[in-house]
């Protein structure tokens, strides 16, 4: 009894000792999926990209805002004909194992994913353009692209393309290595219990002196909404995102948790099948867009979290044009039908690529929408199988069963070749991208192919401007809504951002 | 006794190959093709074939079949299409969680479901007996997701008194316990009253009074007993549903399990982890299904086994 009572004493005072030390900022995201991977070159969601942004950086990066910075580079300059940028690197990084960032580092990353034998997920972000990488001197890396490629730096800022110390790779490998994450980011990888988090503590060698302020994060996947919130509520998570709808309401009544709405570049649209009858017809695929009240849409399935779209590619995104929104106007929409030949409408489909509750709410709006001016919908809310299955992997567009399709983009590189070539060029019919209206017009085609080739940004927005005008007049989509992004954080955490591609901004992170 | 388990557990060989074939074909059925799934939502053809590739989903069903099989004897269950972790990993990190959340659960709605049919039988359509059915009709009524919920948001968010989400310490098994318990402890209620009711109107228990036996002892001593058999079948299968991992009690109470695992695999169309996990879940049903049969030689000496 005595030596237990001894031991007791004991522990205390080495907890009260220990005090100050524990006193420790620990931060607890909970977010709303588990992580894929570690590897943002082998990650095809933005979360898991989110995530590793802990512990990676790349040349490039998006601020808070998503507008491109400088990080691991600190200038590029390209030549004329567009084919080969050189980047002087920042001096003085380290990464978590002690290597020194230089730029074997840039080669040995980028010749990795442009390698097949690697069998990378962002392969083809990277192989398309890529031709080789060299390292001309310690801190200055050239790399030689296929062809003109003028949204390539874009690209370099994309969270996939991060540095991945040359040391790591070699020890575990290029399958290991998600294992055993090793960056130059401001956290260091400590553990990843993949059904429960994934903990990172900070890295003293941080190159950006007195940062990061903040000890550990730990990142909770936590899939139930509901459970999420109630987290938030405790206090046993400091931010979490996304916030269902539904449950925004009772997080802004808690005095100590503050709801955030984000601008977004999600942009969610009713693509048409361009090919088939009636939507062959532009003017059928204008009245769609004039029969759609888009503003009771964002109050009724986003509950007021969305704002119409004004444009092919949203607002936020490099080169987006302001053009609309799409006026709402039955009148117009019946008369441009009667001309089109269809008077008294016609029957047709329409799915949705998410089986989600917001997505039934839309789909159901857009039926009730249709129905005024006679075209009848039957609403399929495709499961993702299915989805991969009857749109994005059919083989023959001429058989395509794919009719009215509500889905949506997020334009990672934040930049308008992005927004536009995998939905809307010619060559991007599935199953090779995601041009679900099966839109081909040869001007858009041409635009889009002149802007990757000229280095002049004036001429870039020229191309892109014409891209997008003719686009928004041939009407291969109804622009929608774009989605507003929804987070809770609590108020001693701050410096948190979601930017607008649903992706997370920490670098100021701090916890009071 | 033992050359009966022997028996059974070679019968398992072949029903385990059955139900691996089966479970193969079914996923393969599923529409949705896995490359383009993993590969995500903005790779292009090449990355989807080569993703495809990387995957071994190349080749002929037949050689994937083999290949499965050959694995599986190896005891190698391949690697998940989604994390690319070893499936038996994968598994084997969650399976411990969901059968301790099982376990748990199982023993506390069992001594519970079997005390308020008991009662319920004793005293049978008097208010004991109400009150126990009106519990057990709720509890079977009530939906798990819904009972987890209220039970978080008044323990957890209002009181403080108990963790949200998560299996590190026991006090984070209290809830899930209860919201996965509750539906087999009404079912368990409700079976134990009706084979009570049944057992007390036997001669045998007649006798026992007759002789001027304690209520008490005829209750427990030669009720019990007999009233058991039913009660263990549906215990059994009652366990093996919850060792499946609950999905609902899962996802509410983000328990790191094997429910979860499986929703997680069959959207994205994980097949490895697929196979696997209906393997392991038809394994566990005969396993258990075995224990129950024996336990009815140890309730019941006159049953014989051969």
């Amino acid at each position: 009894m005595k030596s237990l009572f001894r031991m007791l004493t004991a522990a205390v005072a080495a907890m009260a000792l220990a005090a100050p030390a524990f006193a420790a900022k620990d931060v607890v995201f909970a977010v709303a999926s588990t992580f894929t991977t570690t590897d943002p070159y082998d990650a095809n969601d933005t979360l898991s990209q989110a995530m590793a942004k802990s512990f990676y950086e790349g040349l490039y990066g998006f601020d808070k805002d998503m507008k491109m910075i400088p990080v691991l580079a600190e200038s590029y300059e390209v030549s004329k004909d567009g084919l080969v940028y050189t980047i002087k690197l920042r001096k003085g990084v380290k990464f978590h194992d002690g290597t020194d960032f230089k730029a074997d580092a840039v080669k040995v990353n980028l010749d990795r994913v442009t390698n097949p034998e690697n069998k990378l997920k962002r392969y083809g972000l990277y192989n398309n353009n890529i031709a080789k990488t060299e390292v001309v001197d310690d801190y200055t890396a050239r790399i030689t692209l296929k062809t003109a490629f003028s949204p390539f730096i874009a690209q370099l800022a994309h969270p996939s393309t991060v540095m991945i110390s040359p040391t790591a790779l070699k020890q575990w490998g290029s399958k290991d290595i998600a294992f055993h994450p090793v960056g130059t980011g401001p956290f260091k990888f400590v553990e990843w219990k993949s059904t429960d988090y994934l903990k990172v503590a900070k890295f003293d060698g941080y190159w950006r002196k007195g940062y990061p302020k903040v000890d550990t994060i730990t990142w909770k996947p936590v899939v139930d909404n509901n459970s999420r919130a109630a987290l938030m509520q405790t206090g046993e998570a400091h931010f979490t995102f996304p916030v269902p709808y539904e449950v925004a309401e009772v997080l802004k009544k808690k005095p100590d948790l503050e709801v955030v709405a984000a601008p977004s570049i999600v942009l969610r649209y009713l693509s048409m099948n361009t090919q088939q009858k009636p939507f062959d017809n532009p003017k059928v695929r204008q009245a769609i867009a004039y029969a759609i009240n888009k503003d009771a849409l964002a109050k009724v399935a986003f509950n007021g979290y969305a704002t119409p779209a004004v444009g092919v590619a949203p607002q936020g995104v490099e080169y987006a044009v302001k053009i609309g929104p799409w006026p709402y106007d039955i009148a117009k929409a019946k008369a441009l039908l009667k001309e089109a030949g269809y008077p008294d409408g016609f029957e047709t489909e329409l799915w949705s690529a998410y089986n989600h509750t917001t997505a039934q709410k839309v789909t159901q709006f857009l039926q009730q929408q249709l129905q005024q001016i006679g075209i009848k919908t039957k609403i399929t809310l495709l499961e993702a199988g299915q989805r991969v299955e009857k749109v994005e992997s059919w083989q023959d567009p001429k058989t395509a069963p794919v009719r009215l399709y509500y889905v949506g983009w997020s334009t990672s590189t934040g930049e308008a070749d992005w927004a536009l070539r995998p939905l809307l060029d010619g060559e991007s019919w599935p199953p090779r991208l995601f041009n679900t209206a099966y839109y081909k017009n040869d001007k858009v085609d041409a635009d889009i192919k002149n802007a990757q080739l000229t280095t002049s940004s004036a001429e870039k927005a020229k191309l892109y401007k014409d891209a997008q005008e003719t686009i928004w007049k041939d009407a291969p989509w109804a622009p929608l809504v774009v989605e507003k992004l929804l987070s809770a954080h609590s108020r001693k955490l701050s410096g948190v951002y979601v930017i607008p591609d649903a992706s997370f901004n920490f670098t100021e992170i701090d916890l009071k | 006794m033992t050359s009966y388990v022997v028996k059974r557990l070679l019968g398992l060989l072949p029903t385990l190959l059955l139900v691996g074939f089966l479970v193969f074909l079914f996923v393969h059925l599923l529409p949705g093709d896995p490359a383009r799934l993993a590969a995500g939502p903005d790779a292009n053809l090449e990355t989807v074939e080569l993703v495809r590739k990387d995957l071994g989903l190349d080749r002929p069903l037949p050689q994937q079949f083999l290949r499965f099989v050959n694995g599986v004897l190896h005891w190698d269950f391949g690697r998940s299409i989604r994390t690319k972790r070893p499936v038996s990993q994968e598994i084997g990190d969650r399976f411990m969680p969901t059968f301790w959340l099982t376990v748990w659960s199982m023993l506390w709605s069992v001594l519970i479901g079997m005390a308020i049919g008991i009662v319920s039988a004793v005293w049978r359509n008097r208010w004991p007996d109400r009150l126990g059915m009106t519990f057990a009709v709720s509890g079977i009524s009530f939906p798990a997701f819904a009972l987890g919920m209220v039970l978080m948001q008044f323990f957890s968010v209002q009181l403080g008194w108990l963790p949200t989400v998560g299996d590190d310490t026991w006090r984070h098994y209290i809830l899930p316990s209860l919201t996965l318990g509750a539906a087999v402890a009404a079912i368990m209620a409700r079976f134990t009253r009706s084979s009570f009711v049944d057992i007390l109107g036997e001669d045998f228990i007649r006798t026992a009074r007759a002789k001027g036996l304690d209520e008490r002892r005829v209750v427990i001593k030669h009720g019990l007993r007999n009233a058991l058999i039913p009660v263990v079948t549906m215990m059994g299968l009652q366990f093996g549903f919850l060792l499946g991992g609950s999905i609902i009690v899962e996802k509410v109470f983000n328990w790191p399990g094997l429910g979860r695992l499986l929703v997680d695999a069959v959207d994205m169309r994980d097949y490895p982890v697929i196979q696997a996990l209906v393997l392991l879940f038809s394994l566990e049903f005969i396993l258990i299904n075995l224990i129950v049969d024996v336990l009815y030689g140890l309730i019941n000496p006159t049953i014989r086994y051969r």
